[in-house]
């Protein structure tokens, strides 16, 4: 269905073309080199398809979709409605499958990272592909004299609901690395198709023309688990093409997890204690030019009863037309799991895009 | 309508002035020439940022949330701007796109993509660098101000009177004060001069950019350099907010002059308001010709 749906709109945007009234189509693809130093091998994520435009003149309409490289079916991966203006009260509302306003990263598509691979640690908690719900979201600025927002969502399924089949069954063997990093710090959650619900505080300041800083705290609820965090983002931005970016985030997961005690050989005692496992990341972008920028970024990441794990990396970027293609490279430091030694790991990535998505933004 | 005239009355007697928020730092200028002390107008871009490309920012939206007239520059140049207009959730702001009335220069005809860089499908936007389509803008600007605030309507009209008459008196003294450009051959970074030049009669023999919105390459570079030996081309100009890399090198390798221009109010020194600007760029220009003034 969802591929005659693609087919269809394809078909129509060649036939027709693009005029006003239809939606805008564009296309990001990558190919990837990873593993540059050890033991080199070339795959692509797939594509990512969008198709956004206007409902109304009151609510716009956004579908990704996501075709990895493999098997694997056409993924939904958001096709959300966001009625922008029109309700009370100055309202926002977004209704569909989408990624929730939940922290600081969850919201960006992976090809937006100048680090190429999202943190370890955020996604062990918020899911290898990030937390994307289907449901309601609200939110609503505070009538304060800066930009203040509150989100408050309603979703039928939790963190970890974003998963690719196809890996799973461990048939694509070009992701090995990057799934066992995943499924080692597999956290648990089965909270799909029960009710969760999500909510953020962000501010956005603008201490000068040039320095910018953003904040926010975020909670999330479902039936078997919990997740408080915190954000902030600091932009340095003399001028469209020069900028310093600090962007940090951290998030504290808990779960509800049922515990059998045998107090005695004949006698089982069941109840409940909460495993919690924190992550997140420091990042420092520097943009030195149009087509130039250079960063590090610490990954964190700790369970329960286990020593805290932090990987730096550093990564450097390239784009030689504006925002539609970018190469980017980076080099950091891995956990094997299994033998808990820490190696180097070198990855590359070229990525570009048709259409006014971009892959990349300054 | 009439209820809305009626109710857009009672705000503005509320309030006691239009709140008016603007693209770009020229229209924001001619706004606050028209408008007066009845309205307050914010601009969303710096007069020495790159109108194509800005930022989406939070804080932009607030600006917009208890705006009356949102005016964008149009043609495409400012698409970012209704992100920021549908993000404030501003349902009673009037959106109005100054390029209505203006003659288009530059329209693509046949097929265009991005292999022929950032071509603007609507023509050329950068129109309010020729002074006659800034009586243009500020034509709509009267109206839309009148018609959101009838009982100023007057003044309105008045201050465009005065506009205009001032940028007719400024057009008369720069053609003969800067007759010297008329003519001129000369090489811009970026395509943001086609109305500038038509109106004071300088040739445009290239640009830096081998297509636009595309960073000169160093093939491109030596074009240029063979181009400027060739045509004996004195200057090079470019915005503000691009990099002096390029054109200091040509300065370098040839005896060509480089200078940076206003694109917008606000851009440099000198260029703080809408009639300034052209005052401020000519004067560069003559003086980079070879023309001193006291």
């Amino acid at each position: 269905m969802l591929k005659k749906l693609i087919g269809g709109l394809f078909i129509v945007s060649i036939s027709f073309g693009q005029t006003t009234a239809n939606p805008q189509f564009s296309v990001v693809g990558d190919l990837i080199m990873n593993d540059l130093h050890n033991n080199p091998n070339l795959y692509s994520s797939g594509i990512e398809i969008a198709v956004q435009g206007y409902v109304n003149p009151f609510a716009r309409a956004d579908v990704y979709l996501h075709k990895h490289n493999d098997e694997s079916a056409l993924e939904l991966e958001e096709a959300v409605m966001t009625i922008e203006r029109g309700l009370p009260f100055g309202l926002g509302l977004r209704a569909g499958k989408f990624r929730p306003d939940l922290g600081k990263i969850n919201k960006d598509h992976a090809h937006l990272f100048p680090f190429i691979e999202a943190p370890s640690g955020m996604a062990n908690i918020l899911g290898k592909e990030f937390w994307a719900g289907t449901g309601l979201e609200a939110s609503i600025f505070l009538p304060v004299p800066w930009y203040s927002n509150i989100s408050i969502g309603l979703f039928d399924s939790g963190l970890g609901d974003h998963d690719h089949d196809i890996e799973k069954e461990d048939v694509h063997n070009d992701h090995k690395d990057k799934d066992e990093h995943v499924d080692e710090h597999d956290h648990g959650i089965n909270e799909k198709k029960e009710k969760v619900f999500s909510a953020r505080w962000g501010h956005f300041f603008e201490l000068s023309d040039i320095n910018l800083m953003e904040i926010g705290t975020s909670y999330y609820k479902g039936p078997e688990s919990s997740l408080m965090g915190a954000d902030f983002k600091y932009k340095w931005r003399p001028n469209k093409y020069r900028s310093l970016t600090i962007q940090g985030e951290i998030v504290q997961l808990s779960i509800k997890e049922e515990h059998h005690e045998e107090k005695h050989a004949d006698e089982v005692y069941k109840g409940e204690y909460k495993n919690k496992s924190d992550a997140g990341y420091l990042m420092i972008n520097y943009q030195f030019n149009k087509s130039f920028n250079f960063g590090i970024i610490g990954d964190y990441y700790r369970e329960t009863d286990k020593g805290a794990e932090i990987n730096p990396s550093i990564f450097f970027g390239f784009s030689p037309v504006e925002e539609s293609t970018v190469f980017r490279l980076k080099i950091g430091q891995v956990e094997d799991h299994k033998s808990h030694k820490k190696h180097l790991k070198t990855t590359a990535q070229i990525i570009w895009s048709l259409g006014p998505h971009k892959p990349h933004r300054y | 309508m009439r209820k809305l005239i009626i109710i857009s009355s009672l705000f503005t007697c509320l309030y006691g002035q239009v709140r008016v928020v603007s693209s770009t730092s020229d229209i924001a200028d001619i706004v606050k020439i028209i408008g007066g002390e009845n309205v307050t107008v914010t601009s969303i871009a710096r007069g020495n940022q790159d109108p194509h490309y800005v930022e989406i920012l939070p804080s932009y939206m607030i600006k917009v949330r208890k705006a009356d007239i949102y005016f964008m520059v149009g043609m495409e140049l400012d698409l970012w701007a209704q992100q920021i207009i549908n993000g404030s959730r501003n349902q009673k702001v009037l959106v109005v796109d100054c390029s209505v009335e203006i003659n288009k220069m530059e329209v693509p005809t046949g097929q265009i993509d991005a292999s022929m860089g950032d071509i603007h499908r609507f023509g050329n936007p950068h129109y309010w660098l020729d002074p006659e389509n800034g009586k243009l803008i500020a034509k709509v600007v009267t109206e839309k101000l009148s018609n959101y605030d009838p009982k100023n309507a007057n003044q309105y009209k008045t201050n465009l009177y005065q506009f205009e008459t001032d940028l007719d008196s400024a057009m008369s003294k720069w053609n003969n004060k800067f007759s010297i450009l008329k003519d001129k051959k000369i090489i811009f970074y970026h395509n943001s001069w086609p109305y500038f030049s038509k109106r004071f009669g300088l040739i445009t023999v290239g640009f830096l950019e081998p297509k636009p919105g595309i960073t000169p390459s160093p093939s491109q570079l030596i074009q240029v350099i063979n181009q400027i030996k060739e045509n004996e081309i004195e200057v090079i100009a470019s915005e503000s907010y691009f990099s002096d890399r390029a054109p200091k090198f040509i300065e370098s390798k040839t005896n060509v002059r480089t200078v940076k221009l206003a694109q917008s109010v606000g851009a440099i020194e000198g260029a703080n308001s809408y009639i300034n600007l052209f005052e401020t760029n000519l004067l560069i220009l003559a003086e980079a010709y070879g023309v001193m003034y006291d």
